[in-house]
């Protein structure tokens, strides 16, 4: 059985695109027939659950009966893949709450493989972030993602105080995502389907839908550059399994 | 089975016969199938519009929304011909788009076959529209229309690989005649009994041409 991979995406801002770039991981390892469940922390009411109802559970990560349902469960479950979609404000809790129940440890070690995709805002908090959460980062892969899903221009950063905060983590590495139409964005929510089912015009049901051709066409464009960047930084191995490129659902 | 045909006439310059070329294609597509659908996205242009009130809409391509009520027409298998009079100043952002959300390729499964009907001029912006559509357009879907009222004489030497259609110029005083917004080729051709009048043998040559192009096109993957 394939080595354990959790992946946490999150940011201590709110607004920044965390479950959209959650959603995108989802549809990348969909594609790639990497099977994966999800956790949405947006516990009453999850927008990821909206989405991925299938292999996705809301919990409370700060709750320790949920903890245990995520981090005791890694090796037992057949989904090799975690996605944890940790809502505003608590990826540094819960980065301290890995660190206390040994699980940042045990990455350490090389037991289970640890990601963190942490979304950056626009704002200079976003910056502090980072040198906050590259505390926790001593076994995990660390991905910056500057999200221009929308239209965030990035305009309080001044490149070199960016530069100053990026060098104090070891091997980050920065991931953009890029803007989408906003009509497209706007009717994939309306539609509350994954890109990938609505790309393939397709209802939350796998029924046969009429989301208009050429909102389709944007959407797939785009999600298609998300997933080269994600093919840049080798997601498929760095969760331990090879890439099924021909699998794409772009061609399905 | 027969594709649903799609002519999208185009020129990153203006006066380059666009609306002309236009008129001519949809006359003969109404003459021969009995229905066409005309679209003019073409509002700071002389406009198809104008001519054609009966059978063609207005289009935009300057918002999202606009791009949805044209193209998710124009991906439809109806069977019913469309034709695109695309204005200079929307060129550009239509190719854009095109290439952007995969219309050949998605036109291509459902069985709509587009055609790029290019009208150059002989100048530098003309050759790089025209670089740029073949780097986006298979050769079989790009087709360069020699305007020789446009072009006058020799066609420039990157214009003229591949294929290609002429549109003959005419007099200066027949052209002034079926520029009038009432004048119809089709109704001239049942009209005037000379068949040796040179506007007659004009349009009949054109639409000779066009039945050509159009056999092409609804045949192709048959």
């Amino acid at each position: 059985m394939a080595k354990p991979a959790v992946i946490v995406v999150g940011a201590d801002k709110g607004g920044v695109g965390k479950t959209t770039v959650a959603r995108t991981l989802l549809d990348y390892f969909s594609a790639n027939n990497v099977p994966t469940r999800a956790f949405d922390t947006e516990s009453p009411r999850g927008t990821l659950k909206r989405f991925h109802s299938d292999i996705t559970e809301i919990v409370d990560m700060t709750a320790t009966a949920d903890q245990m349902k995520i981090f005791d469960t890694l090796n037992a479950v057949s989904p090799s893949v975690t996605v944890i979609d940790a809502r505003a404000g608590l990826l540094s809790p819960a980065l301290a709450s890995l660190r206390d129940i040994g699980f940042l440890d045990a990455a350490k070690t090389g037991q289970i493989t640890f990601a963190v995709f942490h979304i950056l805002g626009p704002s200079i908090a976003s910056l502090e972030e980072i040198s906050e959460t590259a505390n926790f980062m001593g076994g995990a892969k660390y991905f910056l993602v500057k999200n221009f899903i929308n239209n965030t221009s990035f305009f309080e950063w001044d490149q070199s105080t960016y530069n100053s905060y990026f060098r104090r983590i070891k091997d980050a590495t920065e991931l953009t995502i890029p803007k989408l139409n906003e009509m497209a964005y706007e009717q994939v929510e309306v539609a509350s389907v994954p890109f990938l089912k609505f790309v393939a015009n397709k209802g939350p049901q796998d029924q046969a839908a009429n989301y208009s051709f050429v909102l389709r066409g944007y959407v797939r464009h785009w999600l298609a550059n998300v997933w080269s960047e994600y093919d840049r930084i080798k997601l498929t191995d760095i969760v331990g399994t090879s890439k099924a490129s021909a699998a794409r659902a772009e061609d399905k | 089975m027969a594709n649903t045909p799609v002519y999208i006439i185009c020129s990153p310059r203006p006066q380059a016969g666009k609306t002309l070329f236009a008129r001519l294609l949809s006359e003969f597509l109404l003459l021969k199938n009995g229905a066409v659908t005309a679209f003019d996205i073409n509002l700071k242009e002389p406009s198809l519009l104008d001519y054609l009130p009966d059978i063609t809409e207005t289009a935009e391509i300057e918002n999202t929304y606009g791009k949805m009520q044209l193209m998710d027409r124009l991906i439809i298998d109806d069977r019913i011909a469309k034709v695109i009079d695309l204005g200079f100043h929307a060129f550009d952002e239509f190719f854009k788009m095109t290439e952007e959300i995969g219309f050949l390729k998605e036109a291509a499964r459902r069985n709509v076959a587009p055609v790029i009907l290019y009208m150059p001029g002989p100048d530098r912006v003309s050759a790089r529209g025209h670089d740029m559509l073949r780097r986006q357009v298979p050769p079989s879907k790009l087709m360069v229309i020699d305007n020789e009222f446009v072009i006058r004489g020799e066609m420039p030497a990157g214009l003229s690989h591949g294929r290609m259609l002429s549109l003959a110029a005419l007099p200066t005083f027949l052209k002034t005649y079926i520029d009038r917004p009432n004048f119809s080729f089709t109704d001239y051709l049942r009209q005037e009994k000379d068949s040796s009048t040179e506007l007659h043998e004009w349009i009949r040559s054109n639409y000779l041409g066009f039945r050509e192009l159009d056999q092409n096109l609804t045949l192709q993957g048959s």
